[in-house]
């Protein structure tokens, strides 16, 4: 799997924890956060997206990564 | 808002969503109809599958058919709301918009949720999903498995900010959270307060549970799953659930000024009384007691009670139990019919949908029918049997009993 792949799943999870991103062209350079995700929603997107990489590290460790871009690295990078 | 008594409790506002109807109008429709919508449910989660082939445990009830919440609720909180949740939304927003309360200070407003353990459902199936892979839990679950996730989720979807909490009394707790409400505004605690009455989402386990116990039936009508249900009838051996949701605004007259409200009765009297017993099994005394209370608190005498809205669950005991306490304090001559035998036992719910209902039948002038009434326990009471009647309700008395000992009763009149 690439890291355009991993971007895809990230944005998936975006917009279903946050609806209102639905059809919002993400950039890699954009945080979860200036997009209107709270702590919660953040945890919840990392965790789904986990989840769809079948990824068994702690959520802790993605929580270093400060845009979209740097999550995607970061999950890239233990796979 | 008009009154008289500026210190009266009205009631202003309603919601209800049930297996027969969502909103007033459905419902009220559906229960001076008589419409039940009883069946093998069929929601994930409510049936047990023990890897045999065919056998699964299954059980009877009325499951609301199709549920989508109102526009204009944020999609975002309906993706982690449970199913308890989205209900409890959508019933408040409806009694919400009927008492008008957009534009009340929402510091003055005050929710009380009844219901405690009402999202097993949705649990057991997070616990089955997750089972073997804990570690991809949704963070979400750390919220929205503590009940009080509903009454955080009202407060914020409606800007509550007087106070919201949950209330347990097992199948009291839609009333005893009617109750605590009326008491809020009664003191000055807040101008306006809504009680709801949550959906219990009940999960196999809690099925099967309630059925061991011997208080969920139905083995007589398993293959007739329209007929199990069946309070008061001879033929009656439990009380069949049915989810559902009731929400109520109450307020002191004049607190506030809303062009428009219109109440639907005052709230004259109430009471709460314990058995001293964690058991499930009735009390003659504590329902008698609790009663007398609530009129006593009216002032009412029992001869101008002119209907009864009965717990009446289905349970032999607490049936011939309950008609025994309305007997003794004076209510047989009352009209009496039961809201369960059209949409099942809501369990945490049930007080407050029951409450709606009746409300609903004061303002409309008729008396529901009740379902599978062939045989009364007690021929002498004075039913409404199989189809509705006209009648002006003056003054009203609901009960509500849970297990564990809670006995309930309020009084409404016309006003």
């Amino acid at each position: 799997m690439n890291k355009e792949d991993i971007f895809a799943i990230v944005t998936r999870h975006t917009q279903e924890v946050i609806p209102a991103l639905r059809g919002h062209q993400f950039q890699p350079t954009q945080s979860l956060r200036e997009l209107g995700a709270n702590s919660i929603d953040r945890s919840e997107i990392v965790m789904m997206t986990l989840e769809s990489l079948a990824l068994r590290i702690p959520l802790v460790e993605t929580v270093k990564a400060t845009n979209i871009g740097e999550l995607v690295n970061v999950l890239h990078a233990k796979l | 808002m008009q009154s008289s008594d500026s210190s009266a409790v009205l009631v202003t506002g309603v919601g209800i969503t049930s297996a027969i109807g969502h909103g007033a109008a459905d419902f009220t429709a559906a229960l001076l109809e008589g419409e039940s919508n009883f069946a093998v449910m069929k929601r994930p989660g409510r049936q047990c599958s023990t890897g045999d082939e065919p056998p699964t445990t299954q059980f009877i009830g009325a499951e609301i058919p199709s549920f989508s919440p109102p526009d204009g609720l944020p999609a975002s909180i309906l993706r982690t709301a449970s199913l308890s949740g989205q209900v409890a939304l959508a019933t408040l927003h409806e009694a919400w918009h009927d008492a008008k309360l957009a534009d009340v200070d929402p510091v003055r407003i005050g929710l009380v949720v009844g219901g405690s353990n009402v999202q097993q459902r949705e649990l057991t199936r997070a616990h089955e999903s997750y089972r073997e892979r804990p570690q991809f839990l949704r963070p979400t679950y750390g919220l929205s498995f503590m009940d009080s996730d509903i009454s955080g989720m009202c407060s914020e979807v409606f800007g509550i900010r007087g106070f919201a909490y949950t209330l347990g009394g097992a199948s009291a707790s839609g009333q005893l959270a009617a109750i605590q409400a009326v008491q809020a505004v009664a003191s000055g605690q807040v101008d306006v307060c809504i009680a709801v009455g949550a959906l219990m989402d009940l999960s196999h386990w809690e099925c099967q549970g309630l059925r061991s116990l011997g208080a969920m039936g139905s083995d007589e009508f398993a293959d007739q799953p329209q007929l199990a249900c069946r309070p008061f009838d001879r033929r009656t051996d439990g009380f069949i659930f049915g989810e559902s949701c009731g929400a109520v605004v109450v307020e002191r007259a004049g607190a506030t000024t809303r062009a428009g409200v219109k109440p639907y009765a005052r709230v004259a009297g109430w009471g709460v009384r314990m058995d001293a017993n964690r058991n499930p099994n009735p009390s003659f005394d504590g329902e008698v007691g609790v009663i007398r209370q609530a009129l006593q608190k009216a002032g009412f005498d029992a001869q101008s009670i002119d209907y009864v809205n009965p717990h009446g669950t289905g349970s032999r005991l607490g049936d011939a139990t309950e008609l025994k306490t309305i007997e003794e304090v004076g209510l047989k001559h009352a009209y009496i019919n039961t809201t369960k035998s059209l949409i099942g036992h809501g369990l945490s719910a049930a007080g407050a949908s029951e409450l709606v209902a009746t409300l609903l039948q004061m303002r409309a002038g008729k008396l529901h029918p009740c379902g599978n009434l062939d045989q009364p326990i007690d021929e002498a009471c004075n039913w409404v049997r199989d189809r509705c009647v006209d009648h002006d309700i003056q003054r009203a008395v609901k009960i509500s009993l849970g297990f564990s000992g809670i006995n309930c009763a309020m009084c409404l009149e016309r006003s």
